[in-house]
């Protein structure tokens, strides 16, 4: 029988790292999406995910056993996408004048999407909604990204994020909003 | 309707168009929008924007690294973390590099009176001359950058602390706190690493000194924080780095330093 992400987390809590495996193979994707749909850069969306499992392995001793793994390893990534994003930032500011589309045109973003057009208009609408997702308050930002790429329900979104179920829908309500200003235009 | 009642309907609204409502509540959104000619454009607009949204190609993305690397690259993190843990119980990570020139040079002195060519007896007297006057100039210098370089690195890992610190995550066990043990303890082994700079250093880095009572400082505010800090604890800090302009006084000195 399959081992359940409870089982695996335990195995992880008693220092053993081939329950990392398993565990990648159900989040790993997911995880990557998350983190690059808030970072919006492979390399640091790559390394991201190999510190949440990281950090999934070292506090894996302190995961409340009443929780589910799945929010459990969303909360970590989210903060810790946070963070990274944070310092990116910090760091450009202090070295470079930002440049508002550098980050985003990115040919390794790889799509599942066969066709030609649609990957061309893919990449157009990548690159407008990562500069929309920048001009977004954090708060707004986590939010928004939880609902659309890991259509998470507002409850999760709330437990993740540590936040009311009002704030997160006023959030993700102010977010949608800036969105859809941001991508007026786009066909 | 007034506007304050209608600003009510535009959240559910946005809400209705993610596909957040479900049941009566999304009846009721439904309703009101069939009555509102406003509403409904509004929710047309951002269902587009939506469907757009969705083509965005990093909800279909593939990682570019499958999972037997990806496990490879975790394990050699966890290795590299056991065994920075293990060195920091026993010897300071940062004496390495001084410990394999000490020991570099002790290979130098012993070999090089063997292998020089010789144009003088090989006494002992001659020897031990030999062994003096090359290596202590040399030696000079080699501690001096030394203690340069890990001053750097010293300065180097307390500005991403600083950062890491401008950035803290919720506390999961506490709410409004904001989690930041890792920090503490951090800067618990960073300035246990500047007691044995300053024990060092003598004047090798003399012009670092202002910039490393400020950091010191800084370092012992964030050591004293609890595992879960009030957010009004972590702005003080920051407001203080700011009004010293910390990062800026790192950089430039790490700079200096590294030459």
């Amino acid at each position: 029988m399959e081992e359940s992400d409870r089982d695996l987390i335990g195995r992880l809590a008693r220092g053993d790292r081939e329950a990392l495996g398993p565990l990648m193979e159900r989040h790993y994707r997911r995880l990557y999406r998350l983190s690059l749909s808030y970072l919006r850069d492979p390399d640091e969306a790559l390394d991201a995910v190999q510190e949440i499992f990281v950090k999934a392995f070292q506090n894996a001793v302190r995961w409340d056993g009443g929780s589910e793994v799945g929010p459990w390893l969303t909360r970590i990534a989210v903060n810790h996408s946070i963070d990274r994003y944070r310092r990116g930032r910090r760091r450009l500011a202090a070295e470079t004048p930002l440049d508002e589309e550098a980050g985003d045109r990115d040919p390794r973003l790889t799509t599942g999407d066969p066709s030609p057009e649609r990957r061309v208009l893919g990449r157009e609408v990548g690159e407008r909604i990562a500069s929309a997702l920048r001009s977004l308050p954090e708060r707004q930002r986590a939010v928004f990204v939880l609902r659309h790429y890991d259509e998470l329900a507002l409850e999760d979104i709330a437990r993740v994020l540590d936040m009311s179920l009002g704030t997160v829908k006023s959030s993700l309500h102010r977010a949608v909003h800036r969105m859809r200003e941001r991508l007026e235009g786009l066909r | 309707m007034r506007p304050w009642r209608h600003r009510g309907w535009r959240q559910r609204t946005s809400l209705l168009a993610l596909g957040a409502r479900e049941g009566r509540e999304a009846d009721e959104a439904r309703a009101h929008v069939n009555g509102c000619a406003g509403c409904a454009e509004d929710l047309a607009r951002l269902r587009h924007a939506l469907e757009l949204a969705a083509l965005d190609p990093v909800r279909t993305a593939e990682p570019p690294l499958g999972i037997p690397a990806l496990l490879a690259r975790v394990n050699a993190r966890l290795d590299d973390a056991a065994a920075a843990k293990s060195r920091r119980a026993g010897r300071p990570a940062w004496l390495l590099p001084a410990g394999a020139l000490a020991a570099g040079l002790a290979v130098f002195l012993f070999l090089r009176p063997v292998h020089a060519p010789s144009t003088t007896p090989s006494t002992p007297a001659g020897m031990a001359a030999a062994q003096v006057a090359v290596p202590e100039d040399m030696l000079g210098r080699m501690e001096r950058t030394v203690t340069r370089a890990q001053t750097a690195r010293y300065l180097d890992e307390a500005q991403d602390l600083l950062l890491t610190v401008a950035a803290p995550r919720p506390c999961a066990r506490q709410s409004r706190r904001v989690d930041v043990e890792q920090e503490a303890e951090r800067s618990r082994e960073l300035l246990a690493r500047r007691a044995l700079l300053v024990g060092t250093s003598g004047q090798d880095v003399a012009s670092a000194r202002p910039v490393l009572r400020d950091v010191e400082y800084v370092l012992r505010e964030v050591a004293s924080l609890p595992s879960c800090a009030r957010e009004r604890d972590l702005q003080a800090i920051q407001r203080e780095v700011s009004r010293r302009n910390l990062l800026m006084k790192i950089d430039l000195m790490t700079r200096e330093l590294k030459g």
